[in-house]
């Protein structure tokens, strides 16, 4: 929650044309490693049944805990299955918590902040009451109380993270819609009889655009360690499925004789999420560069 | 600034956090109340006369309006109770003052530890900004960052109790018990601190009071300690808090981790075993605490910035 700040810093973007701020965004190493980290998770996504030499249910009991080695990449858990399989498969999980969690957590702050910023006054007070409450509790906690509620499992995780994420979005468009409301050339598209909706999303919604992909980007990753953290206390995920935070869980009780069951999921999900903050910070100097300490 | 007007700040403080407070009990007692399953059921299994089912439906208060039953459950929360355990059959708040300590324990050593390494690091960042320190403790910052708490805390297991052997495994009741997973909750803290303590300080040292202090001829040194600390110190401890609260959050998983019977490991057990007065209980004390810290941030910073206004 105290990470935010640059939310408020980035409001007045400088006008800069496209090129400049790509040119600015392929100088960035970071931008470059981040990004190719995040490719490589969606091609790894995609691609999976053919980058994977095994299926990721693929038991074979002889060849149980073994170590890491030609055959077995990553090493094999107790059931005998290839880990780097299951880490591969596993990288679908995250994409899709990348995507579809986020994705309504964006829809939902969006309107919410959208509602709040644009017409005030109640409507304003009542959302932003709601927001604040959303905001003053942890994320993981909040998810595991709905959890709570709709019981352990994949989709249950995602309508958890979507339903926790979304403070931030609301925040930040409420924040942009109040500024940009007073804009003389929204004042104009008023005078001119546009309808509220029209105004909305044809001259507010693109002008906080930016801001809106540089959160994003750092929303994705900290959703993908909820997500993890979640199958990881069991919450998320049920066998047989390889989510990253799941079979690090299981390869707990083998820590001592077995340790690359736990260690390359989480090496994975550091890489991702590293990747993700990395693209993000770049992005976020890129879009204003004077905002670049 | 007397004393009067900061107890009237502190007041007000703890005023304006009641509302959010009880949109909290509100969505902890819905989502709860909302959920699939029938705690009659949980209680006495399926097996069960009508007659005895009605009974103790009745008891629960569970035949009664949603808005009843929310009413019943805020009064009896206002005096302390909150329940009984459906798994135990004791009072939540027993269970609650139980684990309690546990979780403090770990937060607060996480705490410490964080800051003892973020200060530092952040203050040296700043200062040799767009140098090597900075760039070494910055991606530092951005390593720890990424990694998941649970998994940098088995790793600290595999490495220090396993493989060395100089800390217990898991498990609760010694310092040494404490050190592994404090460390690992203290040091992907440290990360995200480091860089917020590092953009504090560069925002002081852009200030024209620390171009002043410099172009009169202070050695480098004075300015840093003397003018730029100080004040970047304020925003710092603003931190203590909002971390405290987010580190009291965080504990949920490396208790889980590390077996510590903490609240956080409470409340992923009483899910599974979908004891859910526990849940509740120890989610309404957990997130209070957490807004503690937040008030006792803005009370701190109130006390430390002479700048600020009490109204």
């Amino acid at each position: 929650m105290a990470d935010n700040n640059y939310l408020i810093d980035i409001q007045d973007k400088p006008s800069s044309s496209f090129s400049d701020f790509r040119k600015r965004l392929l100088r960035s190493k970071g931008a470059v490693f981040g990004a190719s980290i995040i490719i490589l998770l969606i091609v790894c996504a995609i691609l999976a049944p053919l980058i994977a030499p095994y299926g990721y249910d693929e038991m074979n009991l002889p060849e149980g805990l073994q170590a890491p080695s030609q055959k077995h990449l990553f090493g094999t858990d107790e059931l005998g299955r290839d880990i780097f399989s299951r880490v591969v498969f596993g990288s679908r999980i995250s994409l899709q918590i990348a995507t579809i969690a986020v994705g309504v957590s964006l829809i939902i702050g969006l309107v919410l902040g959208a509602l709040a910023g644009y017409y005030g006054g109640i409507v304003d007070f009542g959302i932003c009451a709601l927001t604040d409450t959303a905001w003053a509790f942890p994320m993981t906690l909040l998810a595991i109380a709905f959890i709570a509620a709709l019981g352990p499992g994949l989709v249950n995780v995602m309508i958890a993270v979507a339903l926790v994420s979304w403070a931030g979005y609301a925040r930040l468009v409420r924040g942009q819609f109040l500024s940009l409301r007073e804009q003389e050339f929204v004042e104009a598209a008023r005078v001119l009889g546009m309808s509220d909706m029209r105004i909305i999303f044809r001259h507010i919604l693109p002008n906080s655009l930016a801001p809106i992909i540089v959160l994003t980007t750092l929303e994705v990753p900290k959703a993908i360690i909820v997500e993890s953290s979640l199958s990881f206390l069991g919450l998320g995920a049920q066998p047989p499925t390889p989510s990253w935070g799941s079979i690090i869980s299981s390869g707990r009780s083998f820590i001592d004789t077995a340790p690359w069951i736990s260690f390359f999921p989480g090496l994975m999900i550091m890489l991702v999420v590293l990747g993700f903050n990395l693209f993000g910070d770049a992005l976020r100097d890129a879009l204003d560069p004077r905002l670049k300490d | 600034m007397g004393v009067q007007a900061l107890l009237k700040y502190i007041i007000k403080k703890i005023v304006t956090m009641i509302p959010v407070l009880v949109c909290i009990t509100v969505i902890v007692f819905l989502i709860l109340h909302l959920a699939p399953g029938d705690p009659v059921d949980l209680i006495v299994g399926p097996n069960v006369t009508p007659e005895v089912y009605e009974n103790i439906r009745n008891k629960l208060g569970l035949d009664q309006p949603l808005t009843v039953q929310y009413f019943k459950f805020m009064s009896n929360l206002l005096r302390g109770d909150l329940g009984t355990s459906i798994l135990q059959q004791r009072p939540v708040s027993e269970i609650i003052i139980e684990r309690f300590p546990v979780t403090l324990e770990l937060g607060l050593s996480a705490l410490v530890i964080s800051f003892a390494i973020a200060l530092p690091a952040g203050i040296i960042a700043a200062v040799n900004r767009n140098s090597w320190p900075d760039y070494a403790c910055m991606s530092g910052a951005l390593v720890g960052m990424s990694m998941p708490t649970f998994w940098f805390g088995i790793l600290l297991m595999y490495f220090f109790a396993y493989k060395m052997r100089l800390f217990p495994i898991s498990g609760y009741g010694t310092l040494r018990h404490l050190v592994l997973p404090a460390f690992a909750m203290g040091l992907t803290d440290a990360a995200v601190t480091a860089r917020m303590v590092r953009s504090s300080m560069l925002e002081v040292i852009r200030q024209d009071y620390i171009r002043t202090a410099r172009s009169k001829g202070l050695a480098e040194k004075v300015v840093i300690n003397q003018h730029a600390l100080k004040n970047a110190l304020i925003p710092i401890v603003t931190l203590l808090g909002l971390r405290m609260g987010w580190l009291l959050g965080g504990s949920v998983i490396l208790e889980n981790v590390f077996s510590r019977p903490g609240l956080g490991r409470l409340i992923v057990d009483s899910i599974l075993a979908r004891d859910y007065p526990v849940v509740q209980g120890a989610m309404i004390v957990l997130t209070a605490s957490i807004m503690a810290g937040n008030i006792l941030a803005d009370i701190l910073y109130a006390v430390v910035d002479p700048r600020i206004k009490y109204n």
